[in-house]
């Protein structure tokens, strides 16, 4: 049998015979999971060459199955941070209430993104796609709590996205007659200028759905705080990098194929950059971390979509180079939320302080993660940053870059008050019981820390296979010719000028930590967070030190003009609106059987009326 | 030849008339004993569909008169695939009802007695070559539905049934006017004989009859502004009867009109008409089902969308379009009996019926609430359920006749479908529940129809192929006009020579 | 080899002569400032002696690791600037580690100091330093704005992202930045304000209000090597504006000379301003010194 079919047929066999073992056993049902998912993954990378294919028919439609390089490396983010994130999810969600179903949902999530991935034809893309959606929808109401609200929104825009995409497939398939996507790919020159245009706006519509593309993002900050956070590291690591993916294939398969290609990426560039700053600015109003990370998602995707929609070649290595860094540090940092959550029993900014001492290794997994998150060499964000920087400059995007760049800058504050929030600050006696995260949540964690901090110094490691991609979708090969504004790589980062830099940002550092200080830190002692200067008092146990509470007031006073209403606001008219025009449509059934008689007669005056109109 | 056509007629009404003979031997025999005949139609249909489908149309002459004087049935890959589904939904829904409420003797007898007219009249519409007898057939589902509505004792469920009297007595006039307007131009009532004269008619008149089919047939076919009656039957009626209504009944409305459009007239525009007409049902019908509160009201409104979807895809009028109508009324046709029959036993015990009492029975009703959650996600069309495939079908068809706009609203349409049928399902799954409301576990047949429905859902879903081929077969059939004309004239002429 | 102990021997002195050059700016600072304000102020030494004292002293305690850090932090920041902003024009000696496209590096690097100190500040468990620390954080995200603007036009209109390009240029041309780009030099200048952090952009580190915010739990060690650090920061940006803008120095007596002159704008321009409000602050950068950026970035592009 074919070793796709086979990957496919272990998750659909898997996700079933979990769901009954968790009905029969807790340890049977966590084990089953697991070996799912880690069996899958091993299948993946021994047994499937890229090139394999699988065509079959169905319903009069040729599809086909395969593995292309630029969908092996998206492979990468799903099944790396897939088996992360169910190795986390045995601890973090113990001793939870239908562990089967989550379990379940959780393996059709990472069975439909492989799907996606593994799809080389519209309608198996669409289908997997669907499937993605039903199983993160169903770990999005997992706990529960406003279902009908976050629940319905996110359901609701993925399905707006998702019928969009289903429109241009359709259409697409009464153009040519097949939904190969190859086949797509060969005769979209000869469409007429409007469908040039129209397809990939409505493809790109449920892409950016996934993805966060503002206006269509509102439904990503209440999904990503409402799941699980086992499951929201991988929705918002893994997930909404199918949005991603399927941006970079219309970007560089179909947009380049319209001579008007300018306006949709300099419309779409922009959305996503302002995608970045607006989602900065609400992630840094945010109170629970939850959210925080969802708006920061939101934000940081924007920059990947940037870069997918300016399309150079540089910008697009950027792109798909920070699309895997995000998985990985906001992968890590839903997880220590969730650490945290499971060890605290809330989430919330201004409540929990102080655990850097409780839980040294969960600080230190998210210390990395926000280095990287904010892009801070020497850890690989900064490598993706610089990157798309230089992209945006060479491209003659200035603004956008001034954009990003706001966006990255502010980034700071909320990073730091998410560290802030949580590790630092006043210890309090409140949370002077918690203790670390087990092993099984912080190890992963700490296996993100370590590649992220890999991937800063050899940046090569990932571009590699990332440029391999690429000319798979038809760029040149990027042998270091691309690099006249930046010496930072020569080939593939194995660069003769960034390791030295970083290796001198990490030789200073220990030369003053070491010698300076590390003395100092032997002769001193530790005393408490309550033993501070203030004005010579001690101050008591009962003192409130903390300061938590309108963290960054003075940054959201100067900027609240553009955060005076959210997106949200006007959906929620809209969405009034319609809700008033059914209510109103449904009164046409009167529930009289006299009216329902004369509508007879009306329609039959009408139709006679109307004859000569209607009927040749 | 395994039995003949009329077998669908002549069976199930003398085993309607004969039931009361039964319960004088053993009053079980009233439950057993439709359950048998309808096996043994499908049975009988499913044979004679592989029949047709090796060696063509099987027409069948009753009394010996043959075309165009007397009355003939028509066994053809179309009409064959129609009443093998009929059949098949009307065993599910025996199956279903076999103790459903647990009918005491006196009404169960009229309860399968009607039901028993009730797919008769069905079938025959389906199966019959002549325009009165389709109306007498018309006659007998609706008067057995007016019975069946007005089961429950009680002042609703009399009102619905009078509603729906009142708009079936509207439908029977126009029919008449239509069929008597047809004989007076033409002087025959043999439904190919007319297609083949329909030519001869003069303008108006021809126009004038199609008007009063579409108000007469209309009415049974749920269109817009004719389906008032719907929402009410559906939700006063015996939860089966509500699925015997979406599953079947609607489905020989939707025929009746089809095959006067398609067959009998070729009137210009009655096609683009007929998305029109479809698309806004399918419009208003969904936006009012939004704002229900009962969940049969809801569900009857979504039948009148999905039904005007049927139309649309109809009137798209090429061969993928007519596929895709069958492929949607299939689909439909699974899908919506499964959400009543899964949906009134979630609300069995309540008053009200609304929404509201489905309020976490998740927990309580693990197998039930699955199922109606499997039938919500089936009918909003994601994958892999029958559902996608039917949508799938409506689209391209659409996209292949280049109707982008029909294409943009179904899919904006979808998007309400969706909101409303997840707000249900989360209500049952997420919701905390009413303390009021006893939960009802079903009876093992009426668990087990459902799981079949269910089944057959998914494995459409994964595997369209499955019925694909006959609903190629069977819209080539419809399509093929003169192909009909010819099969029941030639018989004619066999007669006469 | 010989290069490379050359280069780090040249690190060595750039640091030596950043810590000397930087203190005795900020002691002048103290003493002009005194003067305007009429007051006879400290000798211009004043800040060698009180490092001096710090560096002496025995600290007895710390809030944890991060606190401990913190000071690490913000002195890798300082150094590594220094280390990619050339000294000197064309200069064997001084060459330090700049390479091509270390503009862009730098703007990421010059904010990786206060991120980290921020860190530090945090852990003391002093609402002064967090509070300090937000309105840092909330300026530094004001003045960046106009400051990436001048950089991007400088690299539109040089086409270049390299600092020692941008020097090479202006010794071709014969013609400062400053007067050939105004707009880029009047945006730059502004942020400087910001950056420098006097007022009317002090309200980061109050001392009468917030106990110095950020700083107020460091003693010690810890104080001074925020001290010098921030000294060798100094010089390290007003070199960078040196290079950038008034074509770099040839010697080291020009390069005082300029750095000094560069200085004094902020510290006048401080000496004769109220404090701003944060909010204040970060409007201020976002509204007249943007303009400039954009106007800057506008004439890059077209002129």
């Amino acid at each position: 049998m074919n070793s796709i079919v086979i990957i496919f047929l272990i998750f659909l066999a898997g996700a079933v015979l979990t769901y009954i073992g968790q009905r029969l056993s807790n340890i049977l049902g966590s084990s089953l999971f697991l070996l799912t998912i880690f069996a899958a993954t091993a299948q993946f990378y021994l047994r499937v060459n890229t090139g394999d294919i699988f065509s079959f028919s169905l319903n009069g439609l040729e599809m086909e199955w395969g593995i292309t390089p630029i969908s092996w490396l998206f492979s990468l983010i799903v099944l790396g941070l897939g088996s992360m994130a169910a190795v986390y999810s045995i601890s973090a969600m113990k001793a939870k209430e239908r562990l089967g179903y989550f379990y379940f949902n959780f393996i059709m999530g990472i069975f439909s993104m492989m799907g996606i991935l593994l799809s080389r034809d519209l309608v198996s893309f669409f289908i997997f796609w669907e499937i993605m959606t039903w199983s993160s929808y169903m770990i999005v109401i997992y706990e529960g709590r406003s279902v009908q609200k976050v629940g319905i929104k996110y359901f609701l825009f993925s399905a707006i996205g998702a019928y969009a995409m289903l429109m241009a497939i359709v259409i697409i398939y009464s153009q040519v007659h097949s939904v190969l996507i190859e086949d797509l790919v060969y005769s979209f020159s000869s469409f007429t200028l409007a469908y040039k245009i129209w397809l990939p706006i409505l493809l790109l519509t449920g892409f950016g759905v996934k993805a966060g593309m503002m206006p269509l993002h509102v439904w990503a900050p209440g999904a990503y705080s409402h799941s699980p956070m086992a499951y929201s590291s991988l929705f918002s690591g893994a997930l909404s990098k199918m949005g991603v993916y399927g941006m970079v294939l219309v970007f560089s398969m179909l947009i380049t194929q319209i001579p008007e290609h300018l306006l949709i990426r300099e419309v779409i560039a922009w959305l996503g950059a302002l995608t970045a700053a607006i989602g900065t600015l609400w992630a840094i109003a945010q109170d629970d971390a939850k959210k925080l990370l969802a708006y920061s998602s939101v934000a940081q995707l924007g920059y990947i979509i940037t870069g997918v929609a300016v399309g150079t070649e540089l910008a697009m290595l950027a792109a798909i180079f920070l699309a895997v860094l995000h998985a990985l540090f906001k992968g890590t940092l839903f997880m220590v939320v969730g650490a945290i959550e499971k060890q605290t029993g809330t989430t919330n900014l201004t409540e929990v302080t102080g655990l850097i001492r409780k839980m040294p290794w969960t600080f230190i997994a998210a210390l990395m993660s926000i280095i990287a998150l904010a892009g801070i060499p020497p850890l690989g964000g900064f490598v993706g940053k610089w990157m798309l920087y230089e992209a945006l400059i060479a491209s003659d995007h200035y603004i956008l870059v001034v954009l990003i760049f706001f966006a990255s800058t502010a980034g700071f504050l909320y990073c730091y008050k998410f560290l802030f929030g949580f590790f630092l600050g006043q210890e309090e006696k409140e949370w002077a019981h918690v203790k670390e995260a087990p092993a099984t949540m912080v190890v992963p964690m700490l296996i993100f820390s370590v590649l992220l901090f890999v991937l800063g110094t050899f940046p090569g490691l990932l571009l590699k296979p990332i440029d391999i991609g690429m000319q798979e979708l038809g760029y040149a090969a990027s042998e270091g010719h691309y690099w006249t504004m930046s010496v930072l790589f020569n080939e593939y980062g194995n660069a003769i000028m960034l390791q030295p830099i970083l290796y001198a940002i990490i030789a200073i550092f220990l030369f003053f930590l070491v010698f300076l200080t590390a003395k100092a830190f032997k002769g001193t002692r530790y005393v408490s967070t309550k033993d501070i200067s203030s004005s010579g008092e001690v101050p008591g146990e009962f003192e409130n030190l903390s300061f938590k509470e309108n963290f960054f007031q003075p940054f959201l006073r100067a900027v609240e003009p553009v955060m005076k209403r959210q997106i949200d606001w006007y959906y929620t008219l809209v969405g009034n609106g319609m809700e008033a025009l059914f209510n109103f449509v449904r009164r046409v059934y009167t529930g009289n059987g006299q009216t329902y008689a004369i509508y007879a007669i009306v329609f039959l005056v009408i139709l006679l009326l109307l004859k000569s109109n209607l009927f040749g | 030849m395994v039995g003949s056509p009329v077998l669908f007629v002549a069976i199930p009404l003398l085993t309607a008339f004969l039931i009361p003979l039964f319960a004088y031997i053993w009053k079980e025999l009233v439950r057993i004993i439709p359950g048998i005949v309808i096996l043994y139609l499908l049975v009988l249909s499913v044979s004679l569909y592989g029949q047709v489908l090796r060696e063509g149309t099987i027409v069948e002459q009753i009394a010996g008169w043959a075309p165009p004087w007397g009355i003939n049935l028509v066994f053809s890959p179309f009409t064959g695939l129609l009443s093998t589904l009929m059949l098949f939904m009307a065993f599910i829904i025996w199956m279903y009802s076999y103790r459903f409420k647990n009918i005491d003797f006196e009404p169960s007898k009229k309860y399968f007695i009607l039901l028993l007219m009730l797919v008769t009249g069905s079938i025959g519409i389906v199966l019959t070559g002549d325009i009165f007898n389709q109306f007498v057939f018309i006659e007998i589902m609706s008067i057995s539905g007016y019975g069946l509505t007005a089961f429950y004792v009680g002042r609703d469920s009399a009102e619905a049934s009078f509603k729906y009297l009142i708009m079936g007595s509207i439908s029977s006039m126009f029919l008449l006017l239509a069929i008597i307007l047809i004989y007076s131009q033409l002087g025959t009532l043999n439904m190919a004989d007319i297609a083949s004269k329909a030519h001869l008619m003069k303008p108006e008149f021809k126009i004038l009859a199609l008007i009063f089919f579409i108000l007469g047939l209309g009415i049974e076919a749920e269109i817009f502004p004719l389906n008032g009656w719907a929402p009410d039957v559906y939700s006063q009626a015996p939860g089966p009867i509500g699925a015997a209504f979406s599953g079947i009944v609607v489905k020989a409305g939707i025929y009746a009109l089809i095959r006067v459009i398609y067959t009998l007239f070729d009137v210009e525009g009655s096609l683009q008409f007929l998305v029109i007409i479809g698309m806004i049902t399918l419009i208003i019908a969904e936006m009012a089902a939004i704002r229900q509160d009962k969940i049969k009201r809801m569900l009857a409104y979504s039948s009148i969308g999905q039904m005007g979807l049927v139309l649309v895809a109809f009137g798209i009028g090429t061969h993928e379009g007519v596929f895709a109508a069958l492929f949607l009324m299939v689909s439909h046709a699974l899908i919506k009996p499964l959400l009543f029959l899964s949906g009134s036993y979630l609300v069995f015990n309540s008053t009200e019926k609304s929404i509201k009492e489905l309020n976490g029975l998740g927990k309580f009703m693990p197998l039930t609430s699955f199922l109606f959650a499997l039938g919500a996600i089936a009918i909003v069309g994601l994958p892999p359920l029958s559902g996608f495939w039917a949508k799938w079908s409506v689209l391209t068809a659409a996209a292949n006749s280049g109707m982008l706009l029909v294409i943009g609203l179904v899919l904006a349409i979808s998007i309400v479908e969706i909101v409303y049928y997840f707000r249900v399902v989360n209500r049952i799954y997420f919701f905390k529940k009413e303390e009021s409301v006893v939960p009802k576990i079903p009876t093992i047949n009426a668990k087990f129809a459902m799981v079949i429905l269910a089944v057959i859902i998914v494995a459409i879903g994964f595997y369209p192929d499955l019925i694909t081929s006959y609903l190629h077969e069977a819209s080539e059939t419809l399509l093929d006009k003169g192909n009909y004309i010819q099969n029941i004239l030639s018989v004619a002429q066999q007669v006469t020579q | 080899m010989e290069s490379l102990l050359y280069s780090i021997l040249g690190v060595l002195v750039s640091l030596i002569l950043a810590f000397t050059v930087g203190m005795t700016y900020m002691g002048l600072s103290r003493k002009i400032t005194a003067r305007i304000q009429n007051r006879i102020g400290p000798p211009f030494y004043q800040n060698f002696i009180d490092a001096m004292k710090l560096y002496s002293k025995s600290t007895g305690i710390h809030h944890g690791v991060m606190h401990h850090l913190g000071p690490a932090f913000i002195m890798v920041t300082s150094v590594m600037s220094l280390m990619i902003i050339p000294i000197l024009n064309d200069s064997a000696f001084f060459t330090n580690m700049n390479f091509h496209g270390d503009l862009i590096f730098l703007l990421y690097i010059m904010t990786f100091g206060p991120l980290g100190m921020a860190l530090g500040a945090g852990q003391t468990g002093n609402p002064n330093s967090a509070i300090g620390v937000t309105r840092g954080l909330s300026q530094m995200v004001g003045f960046e704005i106009p400051w990436v603007m001048a950089i991007i036009a400088l690299m539109i209109r040089y086409d270049t992202s390299s600092i020692v390009d941008i020097m090479n240029i202006q010794a071709d041309a014969g013609r400062w930045i400053m007067f050939s780009s105004p707009f880029t030099f009047i945006a730059a200048l502004l942020a400087m304000l910001g950056m420098f952090r006097y007022s009317p952009f002090d309200i980061v580190g109050a001392p009468t209000e917030l106990a110095s915010g950020p700083m107020s739990e460091n003693g010690g060690k810890y104080l001074f090597t925020m001290m010098s650090s921030s000294s060798i920061f100094a010089f390290a940006k007003l070199t960078l504006y040196v290079n950038l803008f008034m074509g770099g120095a040839d010697n080291l007596l020009v390069l005082i000379i300029k750095t000094f002159a560069l200085y004094m704008v902020p510290l006048l321009y401080g000496t004769v301003s109220p404090r701003y409000r944060t909010e204040q602050a970060v409007r201020y950068f976002w509204g007249w010194p943007s303009f400039f950026g954009l106007l800057a970035i506008l004439y890059a592009v077209f002129f």
